[in-house]
């Protein structure tokens, strides 16, 4: 039967459209039921029970199929990913709200749909001649989609009667509504809200705390006052955005107090770029990521970004008073210059809330059956969960969603999703950080596994066409200790002219990953893989990172090799790319490496070869220095594991050797020869990697620094901050200079991918190259994967594809990989803080010597050479008199009591793990010396601190 | 225009039946012929209705949308008409053949429309001098079989009933920008009111008398006809002679006279027809082109 369905549309020019769409309506649609013969049975994929053995219900001990509608879907998906829970009817009107609501639940309810055990049906009640409805006047949208539910329902239960007279089947219609679930019983159809049958499920009791608490509006106005102001609704802020009353913004909370937050204003408006918000009242209820609309404050009542660093502590929730007292300490008088357009929240656009790894801080009342969890990300605020396991709970790593956040509540609500395992646990703590950085670890599916390669695999004629045969070649690889993705291969060989050939060979990944297969889908979600310290997580799956890609010794591999024809001067006289097959000579280790060049009677080709290499590789690297190359520095530690327990037994910083940078010097000049071809290639749609000389404000902190030790730095150029780094040099003070290259390293800006038909600006600050790109490891960053694609359509070795040359699909990859290359570097410095936690966990109480790295207003950032260790001294605590301070921005310096404390100032610091805040295991210093009185603690009295063991007693903070 | 070759002997047997108050197909000199009218056929208009008259095939869509008022008429919004000769109609249309046809039938409906009480233009004003409807009148001509013209009108009187503009609203925040909301039920509309929509008769002079709805063969044989355009109440709202005859005073005011006579009935049970057909609601079986 043919209908058709008519509606009408407001376009985006202002027109209003009216669209007729055909609507076909079916008599022979199931009801998902195995083996009701009304429907003639044979329901293909996932299916409803026959009799379903679901856990006894005290409110329905008659077996039962539930029917949520769209609200319970949405907000309860949580309970109904619960195993407990099955043979549930999803209705495709209730599926197509979910949609247009929010796109991740609905994936989640497709996931579950799709999972067989879970007997999830759904019912295509649109196009199911008995159930579909038309809109009746003076009825909305949602009205209509109240009453297809309730009509849906009615229908299965008059036709699961239908199928057997005794038959005690029921449909039970969920619904949190509280006028449609009374409509419901008035048509006789059994309807309960979420929260009665989830409590009558008396097997299942934990599933209470998944439900999400979800106050209805009536409610809020009785208990307690308001703290927040309203939020305006969408299309009053749409109207303010649109007139520039309102201003549209990402929300960043602030790490180190929990009071202040910026909003990044969206447009290119330059002026304005980042609003200040101060105080909780004008947060609003903002959370970290989501998109808000700001209101701009008049400009007496801005603030400056204050320095203070405050985390909320408070236990008790009522405590809005001492909140305001607090947020006057951030208000401190401040030079007219210092201080930044500073606004309020008026309304939330869009939340990002997602589920938020931390743990329960269990209330003081005992059977208490409300908690707050504190996330393990500072930026988000504790959240209330009501959970009756609150005890078994305690000293787990939970995951936690949040559901609403009232007007009167201190405290976002929320509901208990997940038990991750025991904190400090080392694969609990993995989980988290991988979870709370959006690193994707799941293994490999079997979709992604069916592209891969049949083994055993060999070379075939096929793969050699367009391919050279380096196999002759003396090449060899170069890597750290233990590595077996080797992505790339070197060779130097003198030819008969008295030039030299230099090859890099990079493995052939894009040979393996064909586009557009799930394998290739995948990849370029992952983005890149990820180093922890104990774990690798693949971008691609092991058999290719580390056997068929990786360019070992002895085999023969496929490779992309970039081939260049050099005078002795390191000048090159021609290019070359071609794909290839190589046969490497040897996998050296940089140590290997760096012997065999130094060691004087070893003269085999393997040897000349890395002579060669290395000979070039110096010039190479004074060439770009010259041009205003930076050389940099950051503390890098790497642990020593036990080989069996897998903790770390010792730590040191790298050891930067020749070969290091020889190999290093070669992808550079491979990956700007690359990128000058692609770019010639696809002027429009190449993808590249640029580096944003940083805004000359980055650098204030460094001059600062600098200054107050009589050194002068330039920052105008890259080659006058390289040349003035150089020259920053200190007879007295040799580590100096690595001080100041580490904090040079803070003012850069992070260097991102682009598509080149969607920027101009290109430049390379940190290398000074006027183009670059990554073609180098391929087995370990998606981006190379796609300029390995682009090279070799390039030089006709394969073949191109409709994706590969649009550039907004480009564009949105090289989003992805930026976000992913951030989120993994987040990842890998948290598990190294984990793994430096463990360490100091076994070693005890340390004392070192540090250097100051920043001041702050009442604290200072020190750094421990030895451990590559950066952390915070705190002069403030709460248990004991303030200190008098005074810290003067200008210099920056920090004056307690008498001494007076400068950037790159040594001291001596104690070092221990602090396990009062279990949640955040930290690295506690504290100043030995210089000694002050009442704040630094003598070198060997530690026996009266007690760190090791939860505070008993909170103190109340008292100012 | 549509035309069929008779020959002379044809023609004078016609002319005398009409002297005897007696036409070929039997009807009197005033009567119509058997008229099919249904609203609502075509899904994607705003209004539609098809008319059939004899074999005269008239199909009419209405559809509106937004636009600005006309600069003279600040807060009132407009019709614009246009006529489409299919060739299914007769040969002569293929190509541009029924382009002159088009315009002429365009221009008159103009004309019967250009006056203030046929139709309420004010109704389709949504804000004054920024945003109003526009009703696109288009007019399909499936088949010719004599009296085009008031098959014509009565399809664009009835589509003009059937006719459902969305109802917005105009929102205006502090600053003065307006926004356009759509009201989210469909039911939600404006229904024109067609009370004063006048419908034309169409009077052919044939030997001494003049008869209504002459077929194709009747018009052969007239050399002048006049269309009075005609409301329900009997207003005459336009008139014209077409033809290359001519006619004395005394016959015009005498076929006015008719056609005022004529057009109340018409329009009476044009009205009884559209309410009848209005009053089964949505569960009317269509019957449209299937029919």
């Amino acid at each position: 039967m043919l209908k058709s369905k008519t509606f009408l549309k407001k376009t985006r020019a202002g027109g209003v459209l009216k669209i007729v769409r055909e609507h076909y309506l079916r008599d022979d649609i199931g009801c998902g039921a195995v083996g009701c013969t009304a429907c003639g049975g044979a329901h293909e994929g996932p299916a409803l029970e026959p009799q379903p053995q679901d856990p006894a219900s005290s409110l329905c001990p008659q077996p039962h199929y539930l029917l949520p509608d769209t609200n319970v879907l949405l907000h309860q998906i949580d309970v109904l990913e619960d195993p407990a829970i099955r043979n549930v009817i999803v209705l495709q009107t209730v599926l197509q709200e979910v949609r247009n609501r929010s796109a991740p639940v609905y994936k989640r309810i497709r996931d579950v749909t799709n999972n067989q055990e879970k007997h999830f049906y759904t019912f295509t009640n649109e196009h199911h001649r008995e159930t579909y409805v038309e809109q009746e006047q003076g009825e909305n949208a949602n009205d209509r989609n109240d009453r297809a539910i309730r009509v849906a329902a009615k229908w299965y239960n008059e036709h699961l009667k239908k199928m057997s007279t005794d038959n005690q089947l029921q449909v039970i219609f969920i619904t949190n509504d509280r006028k449609n679930k009374e409509k419901a019983v008035e048509e006789g159809i059994p309807a309960f809200t979420c929260e009665e049958y989830v409590k009558s499920l008396t097997a299942n009791p934990e599933l209470i705390d998944r439900l999400a608490c979800l106050s209805e509006e009536g409610n809020e106005i009785e208990s307690g006052k308001i703290i927040f102001s309203e939020h305006l609704p969408l299309s009053k802020l749409q109207q303010g955005i649109k007139s520039g009353t309102y201003l549209q913004g990402t929300f960043r909370a602030s790490r180190e107090n929990y009071l202040e937050a910026t909003v990044w204003i969206h447009g290119d408006n330059e002026e304005n770029k980042e609003i200040i918000l101060q105080g909780l009242k004008h947060l609003n209820r903002a959370i970290h990521e989501d998109i808000v609309a700001v209101e701009l404050l008049p400009k007496s009542q801005w603030v400056a970004p204050s320095s203070v660093v405050l985390h909320d502590e408070g236990q008790n929730e009522d405590d809005v008073e001492k909140e305001e007292e607090r947020e006057q300490m951030l208000k401190t008088a401040v030079s007219e210059k210092m201080l930044k357009p500073t606004g309020r929240v008026v309304g939330i656009i869009k939340r990002n809330w997602r589920p938020y790894c931390g743990m329960l801080s269990k209330s003081d009342i005992k059977e208490s059956r409300r908690h707050l969890f504190t996330p393990a990300d500072k930026r988000i605020p504790r959240i209330r969960i009501e959970t009756r396991q609150a005890s078994t709970l305690e000293g787990r790593r939970i995951i936690v969603a949040i559901d609403g956040w009232p007007r009167n509540s201190r405290y976002p609500n929320g509901h208990f999703v997940k038990n991750l395992g025991d904190v400090g646990e080392k694969e609990t703590e993995t989980e988290v950080l991988l979870l709370e950085h959006d690193v994707p670890h799941q293994p490999f599916s079997q979709a992604v596994l069916s592209f891969l390669p049949k083994m055993p695999w060999s070379i075939t004629e096929k793969d050699m066409k367009n391919r050279e045969d380096l196999r002759h070649l003396c090449i060899c690889s170069v890597d750290p200790p233990g590595c077996t993705d080797i992505d790339d291969a070197l060779h130097c060989r003198e030819l008969e002219n008295g030039n030299l050939e230099v090859g890099v060979h990079i493995a052939d990944v894009s040979h393996f990953i064909r586009p557009g297969n799930a394998l290739d889908q995948e990849s370029a979600r992952r983005g890149t893989t990820v180093y922890l310290c104990e774990k690798r997580i693949d971008m691609v799956p092991e058999l290719l990172s580390s056997n068929l890609c990786s360019l070992k010794c002895d085999v023969d591999r496929l490779a992309f090799s970039c081939i260049w024809e050099m005078n002795h001067s390191a000048e090159i006289l021609k290019t070359k790319f071609t794909k290839s097959v190589i046969n490497s000579k040897a996998s050296l280790t940089y140590a290997e490496a760096q012997l065999r060049i130094d060691s004087a009677n070893m003269r085999d080709n393997i040897t000349t070869s890395l002579r060669g290499l290395n000979k070039l590789a110096k010039i190479l690297k004074k060439k770009r220095i010259e041009k205003g190359a930076l050389t940099l520095s950051s503390p890098e530690v790497r642990f020593h594991m036990d080989s069996e327990t897998h903790d770390p037994i010792d730590l040191q910083t790298k050891e930067l050797r020749e070969t290091n940078s020889m190999v290093e010097e070669f992808m550079l000049l491979a990956n700007i020869s690359v990128a000058k071809k692609i770019y010639e290639e696809f002027s429009e749609h190449a993808l590249l990697r640029k580096h944003p000389a940083p805004p000359p404000s980055n650098y204030e902190i460094l001059v600062k620094a600098a200054r107050s030790r009589n050194l002068e730095i330039k920052t105008d150029t890259a080659k006058s901050l390289a040349e003035s780094l150089d020259r920053a040099e200190s007879p007295t003070f040799p580590y100096l200079n690595t001080l100041l290259r580490i904090l040079a390293t803070r003012c850069m800006m992070q260097a991102v991918y682009f598509c080149s038909g969607m920027d101009n600006d290109f430049h390379h600050y940190g290398l000074a190259s006027p183009i670059y790109t990554h073609f180098t490891s391929p087995i370990r960053r998606y981006a190379d994967v796609i300029v390995h694609r682009l090279l070799a359509v390039a030089i006709g070795a394969d073949c191109t594809y409709p994706e590969l040359t649009d550039k907004h699909k480009l564009a949105d990859i090289c989003k992805n990989l930026n976000y992913r290359h951030k989120m993994a570097q987040y990842a890998q410095r948290a598990s190294v803080a984990f793994h430096t936690q463990l360490f100091f966990k076994s070693k005890g109480i340390v004392s070192e010597e540090a250097y100051i790295l920043f001041v702050r207003k009442n604290a200072i950032v020190v750094l421990i050479p030895k451990y590559g260790l950066e952390g915070t001294v705190f002069f403030e605590e709460k248990d004991k008199p303030n200190p008098r301070l005074i810290y003067d921005d200008e210099i920056p310096s920090l004056k307690i009591e008498d001494t007076v404390f400068h950037v790159f100032d040594k001291v001596k610091v104690k070092i221990m793990l602090d396990s009062s805040n279990l949640q955040h295991q930290k690295i506690r210093m504290s100043l030995v010396e210089p000694q002050i009185p009442g704040i630094s603690i003598p070198p060997d009295d530690i026996s009266n601190m007690n760190l090791n063991g939860p505070q008993k007693k909170k103190m109340k903070f008292e100012k | 225009m549509a035309s069929v070759a008779l020959s002379e002997a044809e023609k004078v047997y016609i002319m005398h039946g009409v002297q005897e108050d007696l036409r070929v197909d039997g009807r009197g000199c005033e009567d119509y012929r058997c008229v099919e009218v249904e609203t609502d056929v075509v899904s994607n208009t705003s209004g539609s209705a098809r008319v059939k008259l004899g074999h005269t095939d008239i199909l009419v869509g209405v559809k509106a949308e937004m636009g600005t008022p006309k600069l003279e008429k600040p807060n009132e919004g407009y019709l614009e008409f246009f006529v489409d000769c299919s060739a299914n109609a007769t040969p002569d249309f293929e190509g541009r053949g029924g382009d002159d046809l088009g315009t002429e039938i365009a221009n008159t409906l103009y004309r019967i429309f250009n006056n203030k009480s046929s139709v309420d233009l004010k109704t389709l004003c949504i804000s004054p001098r920024e945003h109003c409807w526009v009703l696109y009148v288009d007019v399909l001509l499936l088949e010719c079989d004599g009296n085009l013209f008031d098959a014509i009108s009565i399809a664009v009187k009835a589509a003009l009933f059937n006719t459902r503009i969305p109802r917005v609203r105009v929102l205006e925040d502090e600053e003065g920008s307006k926004d356009i909301e759509l009201s989210d039920d469909p039911y939600d509309c404006i229904r024109l009111s067609v009370e004063n929509v006048p419908c034309i008769v169409t009077l052919c002079k044939i030997g001494y008398r003049h008869v209504v709805d002459a077929t194709l063969q009747e018009e052969a044989c007239s050399l002048a006809s006049l269309l009075v355009s005609v409301t329900s109440k009997g207003v005459v709202t336009c008139l014209r002679k077409v033809g290359k005859g001519s006619l004395d005073p005394e016959s015009i005011f005498e076929m006015m006279e008719t056609s005022k006579r004529v057009g109340k009935v018409l329009h009476a049970s044009l009205q009884s027809v559209l309410h009848k057909e209005e009053s089964l609601g949505p569960k009317r079986q269509k019957v449209g082109f299937l029919g």
